[in-house]
């Protein structure tokens, strides 16, 4: 076997033998040696137990590597299933951590807007391919694809039963599908324009659009007809979302507002400024954010708190602001992002709220201390539409990278 | 009459490329909603080919209606047929003239003049920011030279002009002995990926300020 050692770590060794063999008293052996390897005199002291003392290093290092090897498994499996201190955290806590649960690859093009089913382990997403695919989401397999859009499908939404599905598209029209069979049950037109939002009412019975027509419309699910028109945005209206109690409609446009709307008279309850961009997304807060958003917006007390229903919309000025509708007052604003914030929604347990952005991230924002507390590096390319999990500790989102990513919560 | 401010279209394409190139932007611009519209030649087609267009250009919600070997007669035809219609941009980036081989450097400035207010008619509100010509060729030469005289030129008629400005575009990429390497231009007029950090870097960074930053805090350096 050839060396592998340069002269100068080839005579070290050399003399390292010397000495081994001298302190040990292998004296025969050292004269024979030093006559081999041509090495004449005594051997220097400062080769003294160099021998012994690599021989015994391997093995401290390979200890020491074993030792690393191990504690980094164990850091590894902190970081993918967040023990030991998710035992510790309640499931209040619990936020969307890297890496993502699944990537899931089918759409040919932006991914649009993903939500889960209310009661099957599934997640929908929508296309600028013009077509709505659905994922499940315990094995991280594509399940089908509803077609029939013939551009771009902007939104989908899913009853409370999970058992209607509705979707709207540039190409002007809203679809109603059956989500047992799969096939679509009714095609209603009436917007003028580009259909950017669906959504329905808690009851079910109804569907609210919103067009860049700037109007909001809404249609009876038995008979398809389109039986109110909200007037008042100046531009494109961009999402509409129906108060839980499902009396209220909020709207946001590119007219840089967010209007509450009473559904029963039509009537246009707040106009919500402060946006200095066209604001794409809303929510409405559940009951359990009502403490952390009145601590957050330094309510007093004595003085009564505010009580909502609050509302948070997020803007292409980078901002989330947060709305007391009642009073039709912003009550605070989230900043962090570096671009356009393109969704919003609330963890279930109320403490925090939840945004995508084209800055590619997804970010956690602790309401009660007004700060981000996590940021996701999400996507590779602008992060469009994010949906929780209601009773699961699932967040989905989805990319101008044509994926749709499935974070698990601890 | 100047042949260079005069509208044309393409009719050297017997696939009818351009036309369906054309006719793409103008999709883009009833679907989309840009904060910046690039438009000229290879030049500004080319960027989005490139690594510094998913880092640097793409963040910025850019359109690119960059459309290789456009004269500035094509690019204003494209104008007056739609590609600025429909959407309200922040900024307009203009980079096209260097194809205009055969015409004179005063013919192909006041096109370029002709070209921003063609801009401004229809985008009031933008600003528009005009690319000086790059170098060309891998030693001084007529065209080479050609191309500063029309820089000098636009330089003095858009100066004043509100919301107008013009933006370096050779950062180095003339070496002191006068040459241009191919690392930078591999065929000596288009730009590789080192050639375009050079020279387009420098236009995200004021596209950055302009679209980001508040509408009084704006300066534009020139």
């Amino acid at each position: 076997m050839k060396m592998v050692l340069s002269q100068r770590q080839r005579e070290e060794l050399n003399k390292a033998v010397a000495d081994y063999l001298s302190s040990n008293g292998y004296m025969t052996a050292l004269e024979g040696f030093k006559k081999d390897a041509d090495m004449p005199g005594e051997v220097e002291r400062k080769y003294g137990g160099l021998l012994e003392k690599k021989w015994t290093s391997v093995i401290r290092l390979q200890k020491k590597v074993m030792d690393l090897e191990s504690k980094l498994s164990e850091a590894e499996k902190e970081y993918i299933e967040g023990a030991p201190t998710r035992n510790k955290r309640s499931p209040s806590d619990w936020i969307p951590r890297a890496p993502e649960k699944f990537s899931l690859v089918n759409h040919r093009a932006p991914v649009t807007k993903v939500i889960f089913h209310p009661v099957f382990s599934l997640a929908v997403s929508s296309s600028e391919d013009a077509t709505i695919k659905v994922w499940d989401i315990e094995s991280g397999e594509y399940e089908r694809s509803l077609k029939g859009h013939t551009d771009s499908v902007q939104d989908i939404a899913l009853d409370s039963s999970g058992k209607l599905l509705v979707s709207c598209s540039a190409d002007m029209s809203i679809k109603l599908w059956d989500f047992t069979q799969y096939q679509c049950l009714k095609t209603m037109r009436g917007h003028e324009h580009n259909v950017s939002s669906v959504t329905f009412l808690p009851s079910g019975d109804y569907i609210v659009s919103a067009s860049r027509d700037k109007t909001i419309k809404m249609w009876e699910v038995a008979t398809g007809y389109c039986t109110k028109t909200f007037s008042g945005h100046r531009e494109w209206v961009r999402q509409v979302k129906v108060s839980p109690d499902g009396l209220l409609i909020a709207s946001c446009s590119n007219d840089h507002t967010v209007r509450v709307w009473v559904i029963a008279t039509k009537e246009c309850k707040a106009e919500l400024r402060g946006h200095e961009h066209v604001v794409e997304c809303i929510a409405w807060a559940p009951d359990a954010s009502s403490s952390a958003i009145n601590e957050a917006a330094g309510a007093d007390n004595k003085k009564g708190a505010y009580e909502g229903p609050f509302l948070v919309s997020g803007s292409r000025d980078k901002t989330l602001r947060v709305w007391d509708t009642c009073h039709g007052i912003c009550l605070f604003v989230l900043e962090g992002h570096d671009n356009w914030v393109r969704g919003v929604v609330f963890h279930p347990h109320g403490k925090y709220i939840v945004s995508a952005s084209d800055d590619k991230s997804l970010r956690v924002w602790d309401i009660r201390n007004k700060r981000c507390s996590k940021k996701l590096e999400a996507h590779q390319h602008f992060c469009t539409s994010l949906d929780f999990h209601k009773t699961q500790p699932f967040v989905i989102s989805g990319g101008v990278d044509q994926t749709v990513k499935i974070w698990e919560c601890r | 009459m100047n042949p260079c401010a005069i509208p044309e279209m393409r009719s050297d394409e017997k696939d009818g490329r351009w036309l369906s190139q054309h006719n793409h932007h103008i999709s883009e611009t009833k679907e989309r909603e840009p904060e910046v519209v690039l438009i000229g030649d290879s030049i500004i087609h080319h960027l989005q080919l490139r690594p510094i267009w998913s880092e640097l250009y793409e963040p910025l919600h850019c359109l690119n209606f960059g459309i290789s070997g456009d004269k500035t007669q094509h690019v204003l035809w494209r104008i007056q047929n739609g590609e600025l219609d429909n959407i309200r941009p922040k900024v307009v980036v203009i980079h096209v003239g260097t194809n205009n081989v055969d015409d004179t450097a005063e013919h192909v400035a006041d096109a370029i003049v002709a070209i921003v207010n063609e801009t401004r008619a229809r985008l009031p509100e933008a600003y528009i920011l005009v690319v000086e010509l790059l170098p060309r060729g891998q030693n001084p030469n007529p065209l080479r030279d050609k191309n500063s005289e029309v820089n000098r030129i636009i330089n003095v008629k858009l100066n004043g002009l509100l919301k107008v400005a013009t933006v370096c575009g050779d950062l180095g990429l003339v070496q002191p002995d006068g040459t241009i390497s191919h690392h930078d231009m591999p065929d000596f007029l288009h730009l590789s990926d080192a050639g375009y950090r050079k020279a387009f870097e420098n236009v995200s960074e004021v596209l950055h300020q302009l679209v980001f930053a508040v509408e009084e805090d704006v300066a534009l350096s020139e």
